[in-house]
């Protein structure tokens, strides 16, 4: 009986092998190496060359014209280099006088935002808080105050929407503080203690401290608002672009000195295993640029 | 049952095993824009991804409804795989006085080659939607270490689809080969710390082992003595890489792929470790 249904179950299985064999050639019948018909064998460092840089499409328009002038200057503001970044300041600089621009960035932020990509999402809404305007701040402020996505897939203990909207609400809130003005100081404030996400809470807190030239005086400002067991981010170490090893490491240094709290405790040993017996190898040398 | 029957039914539970993994993929209905600006800077350079799927130890079979044989068709999984392995390989500024650690550090740590940085492994990718990436070490001494990235640094609407996040991911799972290597334990939650606990807000958490810059020489980040004075962990790595990208790479490396960095950097750092918030990076200004 048991060896009569073994051979039902090798037979049912030869079966299902042979099925799964033809329904999948991807795993079996694939090509060895990568291709395809639109290959380029043009060096990147020829097609970044051919780029015309310092050409930002017009930000102009009103209505429709406004909106489709947006969504151009953001798909250029995405490819952009650092730069062209005064490019992109300047116009925006211009810009800022026409509501109708404005609007339409708020338009492109919530259709990015709308449609999950993050980085476009990002991009927009860098440049309306560069504009610094007050329609575009309050805009931005009602942006933070969206309440965070409560439903969908967690990763490691956290609400991977929820992450999402927090990181925009994170630039959006660094908006606001550039605007360095007193009303909307003090919607940066109230988030410092009371946005749900640690993430725009951070940011707050960094954006406030930045704006003011990370003075003591903003710091002492700014204290009250900060939650007690997030005090640590007051003195949390920046490094920005630009910046060397010695400012750098200056400021390290005094933060791990006024911290001692935060030294991480001695790395522990674990079994070590056997030895791979094959190890891979390869000539590294990639392609050149 | 006997050897055969054991074999046989093996197969089949293989075959159909394999047959179900390679009918499912990720979503690959577009690209997020830091993903296409990238691409934009090379238009499918096809030296690369015949050189790329060997220096990651891509197999076909793993690969090969996720656009193996359609490589410049950016909205499939291994076109974005193989844009993320361009932007650690080519896009880094590598200026020892102000950059974390080097282009020799971060390839080290996502290629395949058995180095100093861990041994031999290779990349695949899985439908999970629950993980950003796993790290599954070789049971048998003749066996592979393998990483696969999973949908959430694939589907064009996930927060870490672009390539700079994927690249982070690469060095995240790359660093628990490296543990493996060097026999660490950093905790049994997926290789972490159970959290949350301290400053950290995640069920996986680590230590950040702080760091001035130009402490490592480039190509050194794999050296640990042992203490939490020359030490890395999985998120560290990912976050020195993130911020690196953010502010030190190359000069053609788009705003859009910076931004990204940075947006995942700075959120990663105030939420993934105990003794946090690890560094920030990017400027407070918004352009």
């Amino acid at each position: 009986m048991q060896s009569r249904k073994w051979r039902v179950i090798s037979r049912a299985g030869a079966t299902v092998m042979t099925l799964g064999l033809m329904s999948g050639p991807v795993a079996f019948g694939a090509e060895a190496q990568p291709g395809s018909e639109q290959g380029s064998s043009t060096p990147p460092s020829r097609v970044i060359a051919a780029r015309p840089l310092h050409q930002p499409p017009a930000l102009s328009g009103t209505g429709t014209e406004a909106r489709k002038s947006v969504k151009a200057f953001v798909t250029w503001a995405g490819q952009s280099v650092v730069e062209e970044q005064d490019d992109a300041r300047k116009a925006l600089r211009t810009a800022a006088k026409n509501p109708d621009l404005i609007q339409a960035f708020s338009a492109e932020i919530l259709e990015a935002h709308k449609a999950g990509d993050s980085s476009r999402a990002l991009v927009a809404l860098g440049l309306l808080g560069e504009m610094r305007t007050y329609d575009g701040a309050k805009f931005l402020a009602e942006f933070v105050r969206m309440p965070l996505p409560t439903k969908g897939t967690y990763i490691e203990g956290e609400l991977q929407e929820e992450v999402q909207q927090a990181r925009l609400q994170a630039k959006a809130i660094a908006g606001i503080a550039y605007l360095r003005d007193a009303d909307f100081d003090r919607e940066v404030l109230y988030q410092v203690g009371s946005h749900p996400s640690v993430i725009v809470r951070a940011e707050a807190i960094s954006a406030f401290l930045w704006n003011r030239g990370d003075t003591l005086d903003a710091r002492k400002a700014l204290e009250p608002f900060v939650r007690r067991e997030e005090l640590l981010f007051l003195d949390r170490v920046r490094r920005v672009s630009g910046e060397n090893a010695e400012t750098f490491n200056r400021k390290l240094s005094a933060y791990l000195k006024a911290h001692p709290e935060v030294q991480a405790p001695k790395p522990e040993p674990k079994a070590p295993r056997p030895p791979e017996e094959k190890p891979y190898t390869f000539d590294v040398t990639p392609p050149k640029f | 049952m006997n050897l055969k029957q054991g074999i046989a039914l093996m197969s089949s539970l293989l075959a159909f095993g394999l047959s179900a993994e390679a009918g499912a993929v990720c979503t690959q209905t577009g690209a997020s824009q830091a993903d296409r600006d990238l691409w934009n800077t090379h238009g499918c350079w096809q030296d690369f991804f015949l050189w790329q799927y060997k220096a990651y130890g891509l197999k076909s079979g793993d690969w090969s409804n996720r656009g193996w044989s359609d490589a410049c068709n950016v909205s499939l999984e291994f076109p974005k795989h193989w844009n993320a392995s361009y932007l650690l390989t080519y896009g880094m500024a590598d200026n020892f006085a102000q950059s974390f650690h080097g282009t020799a550090d971060y390839r080290g740590t996502a290629e395949a080659p058995n180095s100093n940085f861990h041994d031999s492994l290779y990349h695949g990718i899985t439908d999970r939607t629950d993980v950003f990436g796993t790290f599954s070490p070789r049971f048998w001494p003749w066996d592979t270490d393998k990483v696969e990235t999973a949908c959430p640094l694939y589907n064009p609407n996930a927060s870490n689809s672009n390539p700079a996040s994927r690249a982070g991911d690469y060095m995240h799972e790359g660093w628990h080969a490296n543990f493996d290597k060097y026999n660490i334990d950093n905790g049994n939650t997926g290789g972490h710390r159970a959290g949350p606990q301290g400053a950290c807000t995640a069920t996986g958490c680590d230590y950040f082992y702080f760091h001035g810059i130009s402490k490592y020489v480039f190509g050194a980040m794999w050296e640990n003595n042992g203490t939490a004075s020359r030490f890395h962990s999985p998120n560290q790595v990912q976050v020195e890489f993130l911020c690196d990208v953010s502010d030190q790479s190359q000069w053609w490396i788009p705003l859009s792929v910076r931004q990204s960095a940075a947006a995942d950097a700075n959120g990663r750092a105030a939420s993934r470790f105990i003794n946090g918030p690890g560094y920030s990076c990017g400027s407070p200004r918004p352009w």
